[in-house]
């Protein structure tokens, strides 16, 4: 019974989510035969094929898949909550800054700068969430607002810490963090021999840890009180109140975890050893792509894996772009993506509604013919 | 004395595209549908209007008719972002798809279209589309050669065709909004659809009418930044759109209140532009690249600003909420 | 020329899975009061919004003067004359009394509004049929009576002469309704036609020439007031006959459950306080109910008592505890369970399933959860047995989702989890809005029940014919002041109204 009252709506989900990726390939490859017809057909092939071609470029789409999986749970998490987390970009940044700070000032070990991570991503997260709770004040509008603040906060303090940068550590840029082989080689994420057994040095746990926090997320949001209540508080509001529950606290505490989950998924990225934190002017996409991730997956945590590993491939594919076409075509697909899941999500609601309609007409019905029995 | 007029002037240039940008927040929220793809409208707006004023200094038309050519390009970018917006006005009113989802959406898609067809356009790694230097309205080619003092300062320091646009558009959207029809039915359909649409109203065309109308505003206004910004369209207008989102709340979705609000934010801008020439601002010394201070500093001042108006601030009723003529 | 001015043939509308009209013909004669009766969900409301032109039938025709009309829009039947007032006003509240009146009919000049002409018609209007409104007041500050005024003042704007009421009796005092009976019957004699929805036989008998029964969406028939009976009427509606009385022994009262003492809430809306220095007790075995029109500081003060809002001054004591200023988890431990006013918006969680709702006023305990962890089975088991008990009718039991269940058993649902807490304060806020008779008599039944069984019910209603069927005492609350009390046996509605309408007031403060 259990069974098949839920396994329709998930295979609904997916054919919904894989009509809005393939109509998204769709956009993806008209603009390339748009803008270069001759090697649109090549162009296409390297978006969809790069990710499997080697070990290397699994392990590639791994290393990528793993911080966009964090920022996915992220967005989806606020989502059940009712609250749509666009700051993720901003947490992911405080996570990633903080975790170095932990790895290169404090020269502490991988797993300390981890949770260091989650902390700054936490703290990003909480405080949209007080504006929230207390003043009412937007969510969207604060966290974009502490996107900003959060990297430039970032920057600044980097400028402003000498021993964090490359130059300290016997580089020469002065433009971005030091690299952790030299800095801190304990703070880089355990290989445990996949880096040698695939050829790449992109392969460590961070997929794990993120496929972990996911299956976390799906005990917390389905079997716990905890959930129950926050998925309340996203649903009706009111109506959580009504039933005794302390709503603000629990807006304060989903952007908390949210934020927390971003920061690790900055963690993760950074401590792979493999990227280092370059000080910009625009704001690190990694948070933004999150939406995509959790629109697709609908925001259900373990869906949520396979999204991010979608994504993360076609990334890897769109690397292989350059230089015939501008790698930003792959954004341009993924944007057509989650406009699309916007209509996807209509449509898998209408069909649903659809659905529970005709079940309350069979139930009019047959409580009908029971009137018409009493009189 | 010139400090002064320097700041006003820059305040003015860069409150111009927050007037647009959150004036067409207005009209959308007003008619009931939260534009949050206002950013990405100005980022169409700017790369249609400024590959134009491209072609037309490459092609000598512009040189030749400077001001004809702005005004051109002006109108350009507000039919495009007008266009633009469409997507969103589709996705939201017939679809009735999450209003903030679509948005983001929108404001993901700009950029990346932008930076594919600039790259496609003026070749590789080319992405920054250069604005010409006869866009600029300076005193001499206005006529008024050798004025001189405060008040010339003021207007002429850094004075384009969107400025007095702008203040136009003001004035005619506050017309529109408190004295005509439109206004009338438009602002019923975002507090009361289902009233408007008992009275014989078409929910969806005011709708669309409000998207659409901040559609071209957005586009304009992202024609006003880049023209502000002065260093050119680099696919991006770095969250002014946003920005203009919490200057139409701090403006209480109001014409007036929003040109004050405008002229707020564009002032904490400024002052840090300017903070080494104005003596009592600290320049903070001992502090390296401590310009992010003050490129944070607006951000701030926004959210404090927010957290200060939230009680008082009201929003129009029904926005984001989709309108289903059939609901029952 | 035909004897009807408007006819509507055959007319068939279903929705989804729905028939909500089935054949139904209605006919309508020049300068009548016809009056549409049906209970909730007969498709009055149906018929009526596609005489308005916000439904398209899927069969049918409709005759103006005899001859067919397609109404296809609001804008159609204003062409043709017609106008309504709908149940729930469609008014736009911070706009001006003026501007909700013009708009959609708007007078312009090149898109500008001119509104000075439009105001000396409304004021003119508003003279001639003593429809005392004023222009400038928003609607967010003038009263629900007003507010009617306007809508009925819209239709007068736009020259209507077909009227449209639907249920429009349901906000007013009984003098206010008086006022509007003899306003229906003046346009009538104006030769406006009018249609009157109502489920109330009282009001019918009062005003109307004729009347259509609806029942389950099918017509039942159309007769003559001057032929029939409130009974006869009453039996077309529902089918069997029903009691009008709720059946119940003398109350007994005991000891104090709820006091409340100078109890003052200020309001969300404006400075003034929407509750005045209230003060009361329920005992044990009793049911007391606060009676008021919409908007009189009632959900204010069940705000603060249930804890949703703070209240300003003054205390509330349940069985003795002080608990002004409880957390609303801490009211629900100590006793307290709470049917709200609006179950969509308070009551239940719309898209958790049918147990999890069940369970929204006591996941937390032990039996239900170990250690955060929720325990499925005994949440399955005891949603069963509730499902059972009180005969909550759904699709997939358990599991299904609470939107797609139906109004009725929606509310049942809410009635099963707040009677089953076994609380000592019952506090039911409009319990039976919106509900056909079968379930309204099943409610009250239960309502009685509870009381019996020692329970303290404190019953917060607009319908003044369940405050006097239900309860043992009466508290009339107007303008967020209690202004007087009375036993039901030993009142009329008629005095009632008078206190209601604040045309009367006891200066007993102290009720006991």
């Amino acid at each position: 019974m259990k069974k098949r009252a839920t396994m329709p709506k998930g295979a609904l989900n997916l054919t919904a989510s894989l009509v809005s990726i393939l109509a998204g390939l769709l956009v993806g490859f008209i603009l390339l035969m748009i803008f270069n017809f001759d090697k649109a057909l090549y162009g296409f092939g390297n978006i969809v094929l790069t990710g499997l071609r080697t070990p290397d470029r699994v392990a590639k789409v791994l290393y990528t898949a793993a911080p966009l999986l964090m920022t996915g749970l992220s967005v989806g998490f606020a989502f059940k909550t009712g609250l749509f987390n666009i700051g993720a970009s901003g947490q992911y940044t405080v996570g990633a800054v903080l975790a170095l700070v932990g790895a290169i000032l404090w020269q502490l070990p991988w797993y300390a700068c981890i949770l260091l991570g989650m902390i700054g991503g936490a703290v990003w997260g909480a405080i949209p969430g007080i504006c929230k709770a207390l003043f009412n004040v937007n969510e969207v509008i604060t966290s974009i607002m502490f996107n900003w603040i959060g990297l430039f906060s970032a920057n600044l303090f980097l400028y402003n810490s000498p021993r964090m940068l490359a130059n300290a550590w016997g580089a020469i840029n002065k433009d971005r963090t030091a690299a952790l082989d030299k800095a801190n080689p304990s703070a880089i994420l355990p290989k445990l021999g996949m880096d040698k057994a695939m050829g790449s040095n992109y392969m460590n746990i961070s997929i794990f840890i993120a496929i972990i926090a996911a299956f976390v997320m799906w005990y917390v949001l389905q079997k716990t009180t905890f959930g129950y209540e926050l998925k309340a508080c996203g649903y009706n509001r009111n109506a959580s109140r009504y039933a005794g529950i302390n709503d603000k606290r629990n807006i304060v505490l989903s952007m908390v975890i949210a934020g927390a989950l971003s920061g690790l998924g900055g963690a993760l990225y950074y401590l792979s050893g493999t990227g280092q934190f370059t000080m910009g002017k625009q704001l690190l996409s990694m948070g933004f792509n999150g939406i995509p991730i959790a629109l697709l997956a609908a925001s259900h945590p373990l869906g949520t894996i396979l999204s991010a590993l979608f994504i993360g491939y076609i990334q890897v594919g769109g690397e292989a772009l350059q230089p015939e076409f501008a790698k930003e075509i792959i954004d341009i697909i993924i944007a057509a993506i989650i406009y699309l899941s916007a209509f996807s999500l209509l449509m898998r609601e209408l069909i649903l509604r659809g659905r529970s309609r005709r079940r309350q007409a069979e139930e009019e019905k047959s409580r009908q013919a029971a009137d018409t029995v009493e009189e | 004395m010139n400090i002064l007029a320097d700041i006003l002037s820059a305040t003015l240039l860069f409150a111009v595209p927050l007037l647009l940008v959150a004036l067409g927040g207005m009209f959308s929220e007003r008619s009931g549908i939260i534009n949050i793809a206002l950013e990405g409208i100005m980022v169409i707006g700017a790369l249609i209007s400024t590959l134009l004023l491209r072609a037309f200094d490459l092609s000598g038309f512009g040189p030749a008719n400077p001001q004809l050519a702005v005004l051109i390009a002006v109108l350009a970018a507000g039919l495009s972002g007008m266009l633009y917006s469409l997507l969103l006005a589709f996705a939201s009113i017939n679809l009735k798809a999450d209003q903030t989802i679509g948005g983001t959406a929108l404001n993901m898609l700009a950029p990346a279209f932008a930076v594919v067809l600039t790259w496609a356009i003026q070749g590789q790694g080319n992405t920054t589309i250069l604005i010409p230097g006869w866009v600029r309205i300076t005193a001499e080619n206005a006529g008024l050669a050798g004025a001189e003092g405060f008040f010339a300062r003021l207007v002429f320091k850094s004075l384009y065709l969107t400025t007095p646009i702008a203040l136009v558009l003001m004035a005619v959207s506050s017309f529109i909004m408190y004295k005509t029809r439109l206004g009338l039915r438009l602002r019923s359909c975002g507090e009361h659809p289902q009233a408007a649409d008992s009275v014989g109203i078409n929910v969806y065309r005011m709708r669309y009418i409000g998207v659409l109308i901040s559609g071209f505003l957005g586009g304009v206004g992202g024609l006003a930044f880049t023209l502000a910004a002065g260093s050119g369209f680099q696919s991006q207008v770095a969250g002014y759109g946003f920005l203009a989102l919490a200057v139409m709340i701090f403006g209480n979705w109001k014409p007036l209140n929003i040109f004050g609000a405008a002229l707020f934010f564009a002032f904490f801008k400024i002052i840090g532009s300017y903070s080494g020439s104005i003596p009592f601002l600290p320049d903070f010394k001992e502090i390296r690249s401590s310009e992010y201070i003050y490129l944070m500093l607006p951000y701030i001042v926004t959210m404090i600003v927010l957290i200060l108006t939230s009680k008082k601030s009201r929003a129009p009723k029904a926005e984001g909420i989709p309108y289903d003529k059939g609901a029952r | 020329m035909s004897e009807y001015i408007i006819e509507m043939l055959n007319i068939t509308k279903s929705f989804p899975g729905i028939k909500a009209n089935d054949d139904i013909t209605l006919r309508l004669r020049k300068g009548e009061i016809h009056a549409l009766l049906g209970e909730n969900g007969a498709g009055k409301s149906t018929l009526m919004s596609v005489l308005f032109g916000l439904y398209q039938p899927d069969s049918g025709t409709i005759l103006k003067d005899g001859a067919p009309v397609k109404i296809s829009s609001p804008n159609d039947a204003n062409a043709l004359h017609i106008g309504m007032v709908h149940q729930h006003f469609k008014l736009v509240e911070v706009f001006t009394v003026l501007d909700n009146i013009i708009l959609g009919a708007e007078k312009t000049r090149w898109g500008v509004l001119r509104k000075d002409e439009a105001r000396r018609r409304v004021v003119e209007l508003s003279e001639r049929y003593g429809l005392k409104v004023d222009p400038d007041a928003r609607i967010e500050d003038i009263s629900v009576g007003m507010q009617q005024r306007v809508e009925i003042l819209k239709m007068l704007y736009r020259d209507n002469e077909i009227l449209i009421f639907d249920e429009p009796t349901a906000v007013l005092t009984p003098q206010e309704i008086d006022e509007l009976m003899e306003v229906m019957r003046g346009f009538a004699r104006e030769g406006k036609s009018i249609l009157f929805i109502t489920h109330k036989l009282a009001e019918i008998m009062k005003v109307a020439d004729r009347c259509t029964v609806l029942r389950k969406g099918r017509l039942i028939g159309t007769v003559d007031i001057a032929d029939t009976s409130r009974e006869k009427l009453s039996r077309m509606m529902v089918g069997r006959d029903i009691s009008f009385n709720v059946e119940k022994k003398e109350s007994a009262p005991g000891e104090k459950v709820l006091e409340v003492e100078g109890l003052t809430v200020p309001s969300r809306l404006h400075k003034k306080n929407a509750v005045k220095n209230v003060s009361f007790t329920v005992r044990r075995g009793e049911i007391v109910c606060l009676a008021g029109i919409e908007g009189n500081g009632q959900t204010e003060f069940v705000q603060a008592l249930t804890g949703l809002e703070k209240a300003g001054s003054g205390s509330i004591r349940l069985k003795g505890r002080e608990m002004t200023d409880m957390p609303i988890r801490e009211r629900s431990r100590l006793g307290m369970s709470h049917i709200p006013e609006d179950r969509h918006k308070f009551g239940l969680v719309l898209d958790f399933t049918l147990e999890e709702n069940l369970v929204l006023q006591r996941y937390w305990e032990e039996q239900f959860q170990h250690c955060g962890h929720i325990l499925r089975r005994p949440v399955r088991e005891y949603a069963q047995r509730l499902i059972e008990q009180y005969d909550v009718r759904s699709g997939q039991g358990a599991q299904t989702i609470v939107r797609s269940m139906s109004g009725g058993n929606q509310q049942k649902a809410i009635i099963a989890r707040e009677m089953d807490k076994e609380a000592d304060l019952l506090v039911a806020v409009q319990p039976t809005r919106g509900l056909d008779v079968g379930a309204i008599e099943y409610i009250h039944r239960q309502i009685v029940a509870q009381r019996d069984a020692g329970k303290a019910v404190l019953l917060v209603s607009l319908e003044l014919d369940e405050v006097m069927d239900v309860s043992d005492r009466i508290l009339v609350m107007y303008e967020g002041e209690i202004v007087g009390e009375f036993d039901p046996r030993k009142v009329s509605v008629q005095e009632l109204g008078l206190y209601m309408a604040g045309a009367k007031r006891d200066d007993k403060k102290e009720a006991v």
